[in-house]
């Protein structure tokens, strides 16, 4: 059962250079307490993507266009209110950088009190002892005290975590996490992780992790979309996406995972790369998206853009190619 | 905290005793001899080196100097050359209207300002944003005495909605005492509002672009909620700055617009002072003025650790 399907999402921004299509003609689904990971390089609209869902693109410049349907509802046609009514309740998000998404002059307590006090209608007392209890889940030691503080009072993990019990605080049926571990420690990173995927086992919510760190998508990913210029070039279930990568953009991404190796045993590689830069979103392009930068491009490429086609049980990928095993991971 | 703020009153000693030195230096290196104003014209050689003696203005600076701070300190301003009254009594009187013009003022600039920055800069860009900022120029540009005079034919000559002039003490009931500061109030606070919405919607502009600002949406919360407690707490720094500093501006503002609406305060006092060469009155005042700015300033730096749980001293 689908939780959130996005038909054809688009969200264009005016700027003097031209109408940018920062997404460009998405679609995808999220079923209940599934896991679905948004990977691909900076600019590439992923972020944007996530923004859209939850309707936090300024309009004007931005414009959003398509279908967001949650839980049976249009998200794209609810009023202003009725929107607030479900961020932060139904669906609720984690930001990339925990040093700067909590406000510095209010205490962690009450930043995490508001949601509750907003969406559940608890008295300040009762939103209280609920942050007290959220803290503690997230592991923060001495929630009673921490609950007082300020944010520069703690650590980056420890941001996190608060950032962590805010979106969780109203158990919400989606939890949209925007690289939630970049700005972190490697150490501090894994911790995250886990406690992300113990409460949402907890709560029962779905995850959209949006991230370019392959390593955390085959940690804690049901399912992949792989996104390039503002488009889904990819499609597939985890293990399927890792083992056999049909669209070239993704056979580079996993191409420059960097691997363990020595010199000194001869087993160094130098690390792959995929030449050339994203295209300019302001421009119309014709053809491929990827056609610049794709070493097996042919006029085909450059001239018709290539449809998702079904390439695998549920995997999909956007490449006249990709059907033949042209390329072999 | 506490120990901070002591810290900082006793570090206000040495400001306020260069302060006592130069309002004294002023009375020392005037042109003109108070002991000839108090004798008269009529007044022989003899009479005014009588005068000067018993004034002890033939003794030298140090001395002259050391005794005033030292009547100071127990609470002697000296005597008004011209009345004849105690400084401290005269100061005494007028002290009320002008405190009465300050707050009124200021209250009136924090409400009308602050809201009208903070809308400026949530639609910034919009008609409503530049109408508010082409207000904020031209409140700018008028003189105190221009806006005075023209508030006083608009709503008091021609409308007659509120009186021409004068003062009533707040003792005689709230609104005759209202009443007789709004106009002066709002001409008073011209520049000053224009200043303080000018700040707030810069300060606010800057901060609305922060991260916690989207995570605030993305909690649900309403535009009221994100302008006024999660920006406005986050801008107020240089909001307090700017205020703290305007009220420098005020003390000025004060000398002109008492003038203007007749208001026996201390700006009407000062400008008799002068006038009649009458330097200790002019002394008590200066040192008055100089005292409050310094208490303002510790006010300001206090407010800081209120809104900004960062600064800590």
């Amino acid at each position: 059962m689908a939780l959130l399907e996005v038909d054809n999402l688009q969200t264009h921004f005016r700027t003097p250079g031209g109408i940018n299509r920062a997404v460009d003609g998405v679609s995808f689904h999220v079923n209940e307490g599934e896991t679905l990971a948004i990977v691909g390089e900076s600019g590439c609209g992923k972020s944007v993507t996530s923004m859209s869902l939850m309707r936090l693109i300024p309009e004007p410049p931005g414009r959003i266009a398509g279908a967001i349907r949650f839980a049976g509802r249009d998200l794209l046609q609810l009023s202003d209110r009725e929107m607030r009514a479900i961020r932060g309740n139904d669906i609720s998000m984690i930001f990339q950088e925990p040093m700067t998404s909590l406000n510095p002059v209010l205490t962690v307590g009450r930043q995490i009190r508001e949601t509750l006090m907003i969406h559940q209608g608890l008295d300040k007392q009762a939103a209280e002892a609920h942050a007290v209890e959220m803290l503690t889940l997230v592991g923060i030691p001495e929630p009673k005290r921490r609950v007082r503080e300020y944010p520069h009072q703690l650590s980056g993990g420890m941001r996190q975590r608060v950032m962590i019990a805010i979106a969780l605080a109203c158990n919400p049926k989606l939890l949209i996490a925007d690289e939630p571990t970049t700005a972190l420690d490697v150490t501090i990173q894994a911790q995250i992780l886990k406690l992300m995927l113990d409460l949402k086992r907890r709560v029962g919510a779905a995850i959209i992790l949006i991230t370019h760190d392959l390593g955390v998508v085959a940690e804690i990913a049901e399912r992949v979309m792989v996104m390039y210029a503002g488009r889904k070039v990819e499609e597939a279930p985890v293990a399927e996406l890792f083992r056999s990568p049909r669209h070239p953009y993704t056979q580079g991404l996993l191409g420059a995972v960097p691997r363990l190796g020595s010199s000194l045993t001869g087993t160094a590689r130098r690390l792959a790369e995929i030449p050339g830069q994203v295209p300019d979103l302001r421009k119309p392009i014709t053809g491929c998206v990827f056609a610049g930068r794709c070493a097996l491009a042919t006029d085909l490429c450059r001239q018709y853009a290539p449809g998702l086609e079904e390439k695998g049980p549920r995997h999909v990928a956007a490449c006249h190619y990709a059907a033949k095993g042209a390329v072999a991971a | 905290m506490l120990s901070y703020i002591l810290r900082r009153i006793v570090a206000t000693l040495p400001v306020m005793a260069i302060v006592a030195l130069f309002v004294f230096s002023l009375l020392y290196i005037a042109p003109g001899d108070p002991a000839v104003v108090i004798a008269g014209d009529q007044a022989s050689p003899e009479d005014v080196e009588r005068i000067r003696q018993s004034l002890g203005l033939d003794r030298p600076f140090l001395v002259q100097f050391g005794g005033w701070v030292w009547r100071i300190l127990h609470g002697d301003l000296g005597t008004s050359i011209f009345t004849n009254l105690p400084v401290s009594a005269m100061i005494g009187q007028r002290l009320g209207p002008t405190l009465s013009l300050m707050i009124v003022t200021l209250l009136l600039t924090i409400v009308v300002a602050v809201p009208l920055g903070v809308v400026a800069a949530w639609k910034a860009g919009s008609l409503i944003d530049r109408v508010i900022m082409g207000f904020a120029v031209f409140g700018f540009s008028l003189p105190v005495f221009v806006v005075g005079y023209i508030l006083a034919y608009i709503f008091a000559l021609e409308l007659e909605w509120l009186p021409v002039q004068g003062y009533t003490p707040l003792t005689q009931g709230f609104w005759p005492w209202l009443e007789n500061l709004i106009l002066p109030a709002i001409a008073l606070g011209c520049v000053y509002i224009a200043l303080v919405a000018r700040i707030t919607r810069a300060a606010m502009l800057e901060v609305l672009q922060q991260d916690y600002i989207r995570t605030a949406r993305a909690k649900g919360l309403g535009q009221g909620g994100i302008l006024f407690i999660h920006a406005l707490k986050n801008a107020a720094v240089p909001i307090v700055t700017v205020i703290g500093i305007g009220i420098a501006l005020l003390i000025g503002g004060a000398v002109v617009t008492e003038s203007v609406f007749a208001i026996p305060g201390l700006g009407r006092l000062t400008i008799d002072a002068i006038l009649r060469r009458d330097y200790p009155v002019i002394q008590g005042i200066v040192l008055l003025f100089s005292f409050v700015y310094v208490l303002v300033n510790l006010m300001i730096d206090v407010i800081y650790t209120l809104v900004d749980p960062r600064i800590r001293y």
